[in-house]
Parts: C-alpha cells; sequence; structure tokens
C-alpha cells in the first residue's frame, strides 16, 4: 500500500514536473557550503523589499499624495481600513529590515572580500542597490505628512541645498520640483512608488545576471576540502526550499515584531507645530545628521562635512579598486579588517549620539575625543584579538573556528569583567576617602568585591576547561601570548 | 513511518490548523491584528521547520533535534501570545 503511494505520488511529482520544468532549471546550482543564512543575506533583503511591494500596494490604494489629504488618508488606514495600523506597522518594520539587512550584506562582503576579481562590479552594482535603499527610506520617510517626516525630510532638503549649486539645482529639481509642498510630496510619491523600485529592479536583475555568471563566492579561507560541502545543489526544489524556509522564518519574526510593537501615528504636520519641534531623522541617517551637528561643520563648513559624508559613500562605492591585495583570508588582511570594524563601530556611535542629542551642537573636542576614542579602541581590540587568537601569520595550525570563538569570548568577557571590577573598586575606594562614607559608596564598594570575587574563580574554572578539553595548557595558553611564535 | 516523517506530519497538521484558525477570526469573532498576525507567523514558522527537515533528510545529514525542540518551543510561546493578545 505504501509503495503504491510511493508510486503515484512520484507520478505526480513527475507529471508537474514534466509539465513545469521544475527540475530542468538553467539555474547554476548552488554549493552546500552556502546553505547558511549569512550567505543569503541578499536575497533576505529582496524578501523584505517584496513584503514592502505588497504592503505597499495594499495602502496605494487608500493614500492621497497630497497636502491636504495625505495625513488624513494615512490615518484612514490606521483607524479604518481593517488591520490598516498592521500593515502600516510590517511595512515599516520590514523597511527597517531591509536597511539593516543590506548594511550587513555589504558589511559580510567586505569582510570575507566577495568585492575582489571577478564580482567588482557585482560590488558596485550592490552599492548602488543600497544607495536606492537609502532613497526609499528618505522618500517614503515623508509620505505620512506627520510633523516628524516633514520636519526631517525639511533638513534633509537643507543640506542638499548646501551643495554645489550645480548639483544641487539638479537635485532639487527632481525631487521638489518649483517648489512647494504639494510638488514636493507628489515628487516624492513618485519617487518611492515608481521610480526607485524600477531602478532596484534593473540592478537586482543586472546583480542576479552577474550572480549567475561567477557563482557565490567561495569561502574567504578557500573551497572546502571535504567534498560533501563543496557539491551542487540543484535550485529546485533544494535551493528553493531552504530559501523559503529562510524567508519564512524572516515573515514569521517581522509579523511577531510587528504585533508586540504596533506603530502609533504622530501628529499632523503643521508649520506651527514644527516650530515646537527639534527635527531628527530616521534611524539609519543618525550617523550623517551628528556628523552635521558637530560644531566644526556648522555655517560655512557644512559643504565639508557633506564633502565627507559623500567621500565615505565613493570609497565605499569603488573599494574593489582601492582593496587590490590577493588574498581574502580575514587573518591576512588585518589593516582592511580593522578599518571596516571602526567604519561600523563609529557608525554606531554617531548614530546612537545623534539618537540622544537631538539638537544639540557637539564641541569639536568632544567629537575628536569620542570619534578618536572609539577608533583607538576598536583598532587596539582589532589588533589584540590579531596577535592574541591563532592562526595570525601562518605560525599556527588554526582551532576550531568553535574553541577559537569561545576561547575569545571566554578570555574577552574575564578581561572585562576583571577590569570593570577593579576600576570600580578603586573609584569606590577614592570616592570612600576623598567624600566620605555614603549608601552608594559602600554598595558600590560590596559590588565591585563580589565581581571580582567572582572573576577569579571563573577565570580558573576558564583554564581549568582549557586544559581539561584541549590538553596540555601551557600549549593552549599560547592564544593568549602577545605575539606569539612557536617556542 | 520515521521520525522525522512524524514531526513533517505534525507540522503539517499544526500549519493547517493556524490557516484554518487564522482565515476564521474574521467570520467567528474579532481578533487584534496581533492574533492574526501570531497566527499567520505560526503558519510560517512551521513552514520554516518541514522546509529545514525535508531539505535536511534529503542531504543525507539528519535533523538536528536543537533546532526542532527549538522551534518547537517557538511554536509554543507564540500560540501561548496569541491567548494573551486575544
Amino acid at each position: 500500500m505504501t509503495e503504491e503511494k510511493l508510486t503515484r505520488s512520484a507520478r505526480l511529482s513527475s507529471w508537474f514536473d514534466s509539465r513545469l520544468g521544475l527540475t530542468y532549471s538553467l539555474l547554476r546550482p548552488a554549493p552546500r557550503y552556502s546553505m547558511n543564512p549569512f550567505y543569503w543575506l541578499g536575497a533576505l533583503t529582496v524578501v523584505a523589499f517584496l513584503i514592502q511591494g505588497v504592503s505597499g500596494v495594499i495602502m496605494m490604494l487608500y493614500y492621497v499624495p497630497s497636502p491636504s489629504s495625505a495625513f488624513a488618508s494615512t490615518q484612514y488606514i490606521f483607524q479604518t481600513v481593517y488591520f490598516g495600523r498592521f500593515l502600516e506597522t510590517v511595512h515599516l518594520y520590514t523597511a527597517y529590515a531591509m536597511i539593516m539587512l543590506a548594511f550587513m550584506h555589504m558589511m559580510r562582503g567586505y569582510f570575507v572580500s566577495v568585492q575582489k576579481k571577478p564580482r567588482e562590479m557585482m560590488w558596485v552594482v550592490g552599492m548602488v542597490m543600497g544607495f536606492v535603499t537609502l532613497g526609499f527610506g528618505f522618500t517614503g520617510y515623508l509620505l505620512p505628512w506627520t510633523v516628524v517626516s516633514k520636519s526631517a525630510t525639511d533638513v534633509g532638503i537643507g543640506m542638499i541645498s548646501a551643495l554645489p549649486s550645480v548639483l544641487s539645482s539638479a537635485i532639487l529639481f527632481l525631487i521638489v520640483g518649483a517648489g512647494g509642498d504639494a510638488t514636493e510630496l507628489l515628487r516624492f510619491y513618485d519617487l518611492h512608488v515608481v521610480v526607485l523600485p524600477a531602478v532596484l529592479l534593473v540592478l537586482l536583475t543586472l546583480k542576479m545576471y552577474m550572480l549567475e555568471v561567477h557563482g557565490i563566492a567561495e569561502p574567504s579561507t578557500g573551497q572546502p576540502s571535504d567534498a560533501s560541502a563543496a557539491r551542487g545543489l540543484p535550485i529546485f526544489p533544494d535551493v528553493t526550499f531552504y530559501l523559503l524556509g529562510l524567508a519564512a522564518m524572516f515573515g514569521s519574526a517581522m509579523l511577531l515584531v510587528s504585533a508586540v510593537f504596533p506603530l502609533s501615528l504622530p501628529p499632523e504636520y503643521t508649520p506651527q507645530l514644527a516650530a515646537q519641534f527639534t527635527p531628527q531623522p530616521d534611524w539609519y541617517f543618525l550617523w550623517i545628521y551628528q556628523i552635521l551637528k558637530i560644531s566644526v561643520f556648522e555655517g560655512a563648513g557644512l559643504p565639508v562635512a557633506l564633502s565627507l559624508v559623500t567621500l565615505i559613500f565613493i570609497v565605499l562605492l569603488i573599494l574593489p579598486f582601492v582593496d587590490r591585495g590577493q588574498t581574502r583570508k580575514i587573518h591576512d588582511r588585518p589593516t582592511y579588517v580593522t578599518l571596516g570594524l571602526i567604519f561600523v563601530a563609529e557608525l554606531i556611535v554617531l548614530a546612537y549620539w545623534g539618537l540622544e542629542s537631538p539638537g544639540q551642537i557637539i564641541g569639536t573636542e568632544e567629537a575628536v575625543l569620542v570619534l578618536g576614542g572609539t577608533a583607538i579602541l576598536v583598532g587596539v581590540a582589532s589588533w589584540a584579538a590579531y596577535h592574541f587568537l591563532p592562526g595570525h601569520g601562518g605560525n599556527h595550525a588554526v582551532p576550531k573556528a568553535k574553541g577559537v570563538l569561545r576561547t575569545a569570548v571566554g578570555f574577552v568577557s574575564l578581561l572585562a569583567g576583571g577590569a570593570t571590577g577593579i576600576g570600580w573598586l578603586l573609584n569606590s575606594l577614592v570616592r570612600l576617602v576623598v567624600i566620605g562614607p555614603s549608601f552608594s559608596n559602600v554598595f558600590e564598594l560590596i559590588l565591585s568585591c563580589v565581581l571580582l570575587m567572582a572573576v577569579v574563580p571563573l577565570t580558573v574554572l576558564f583554564l581549568y576547561s582549557l586544559e581539561s578539553r584541549n590538553g596540555s595548557l601551557k600549549r593552549r595558553l599560547r592564544i593568549l601570548e602577545i605575539g606569539s611564535g612557536n617556542k | 513511518m520515521k521520525p522525522t516523517n512524524q514531526i513533517v506530519a505534525l507540522l503539517l497538521v499544526v500549519q493547517a490548523v493556524a490557516a484554518i484558525y487564522m482565515w476564521g477570526i474574521t467570520s467567528f469573532w474579532t481578533l487584534s491584528a496581533g492574533g492574526f498576525a501570531i497566527f499567520l507567523a505560526i503558519d510560517l514558522l512551521s513552514f520554516a521547520l518541514i522546509a529545514y527537515v525535508y531539505t535536511h533528510e534529503k542531504w543525507g545529514e539528519g535533523v538536528n533535534r536543537a533546532w526542532i525542540v527549538a522551534g518547537s518551543a517557538g511554536l509554543i510561546i507564540l500560540l501561548l501570545a496569541s491567548l494573551y493578545l486575544s
């Protein structure tokens, strides 16, 4: 009976296959090692784009792109359309996810050097797609016509005016037109729902074509020696089902976040209300916002700041032609990896700082200290990682990744815990002597002692676990030796 | 029946129940958009688990029990969350 059923199902599947040609895909098979979510961050970005498309088209049925009706129609979606608020929430959160995934896709590509020969143009096209994604964010933000969105967009448009006159006139003509709120909103709407999606689809097609020509990049450590890891998997059904599973998990996460944190609509834009409001861009533009708030870039310095931001984008765009080294291994690229880490850290620091200090002008010395300090800290941490961890310089056999990660996390956590405990202890002792005993001083003293008392036995346990798992403790401890060689 | 086939059969049942429930929500009683989202999420998560079992079985690697347990725990948490939201 079972055999008969199997045969029937096999016959059914064969019938569909012969009619639809599902297994006769011309697409290149994907290697088994690429069945890892990090290889498919770009695909997940496309999934986010598709969810945006579907939710956006439904919202287009109700939205009216005119200053007098934009807010009212958005409010109508929120309050009257069935599950309209949920739809708006999903649209916004998937937009955030799309930007974040695109950024992660870019940084992952940078760290594992996928941009190197022969994939330079894939990187360039991908970067342009990233700019278009940011364009989606910029144009879409204005559409609800709230005091938050309109004020932030006006700041953005004001910054464009500081560009060289030919460039600023061209951009302003494109996005604002002859002037006036009505033209501005209509242009933004057209860009958001027609021009940018069309451009993105063309670029996506181009990138997919190049991916098909060059194939998925092999790991930065080279082709796996294990033949089963390098074997090709057919696009249908293997890769298709794998990707559908990933997309389902992503969609599930988006739905859950939208259900738990539903969006609320800020008040409608009026010039009077905007005058009382400190404009602040959405999180993905906060780093630029914070750079522009540094006092040296105020007023006449604005073009310099804008040139700096433009330069960052240009360097990102032409990166494959800057980083021309042959090796793709992370171990052999300390300079570029460190620069990448500093770049990510600076973006996070600037964005967080921008979020916490809306409208405040930042002193130049303070900015140099914070940004310079971040760069130095990350640089030193990266240098330490390159020297403490095995595999650097080819002197050591590289242990399994999990072992390295566990050792590194354990070491860094204990070091951070110990340093915090000592710093805290010294601080509370000094305050105890200088200011005198108080409840908070004594409490801090006790807490710091507890922390140190926890760190010491944990360090012993950590070293013991290394010893018990890997044999000679002395051999394992070479990981922690600065610039160690094989002695 | 192989254990993996049993898992897939169970997940298909969960998926079917979630789908029927989800489409029946508006007909039977008013439920928040959050409840709708969670039943849709249950559907998607169970599909993701089925895809995981299918692909790894096909590749001859067997399924990792930890993922199945984590996925099932996720489904239970979502079901409880749907009760809370409704």
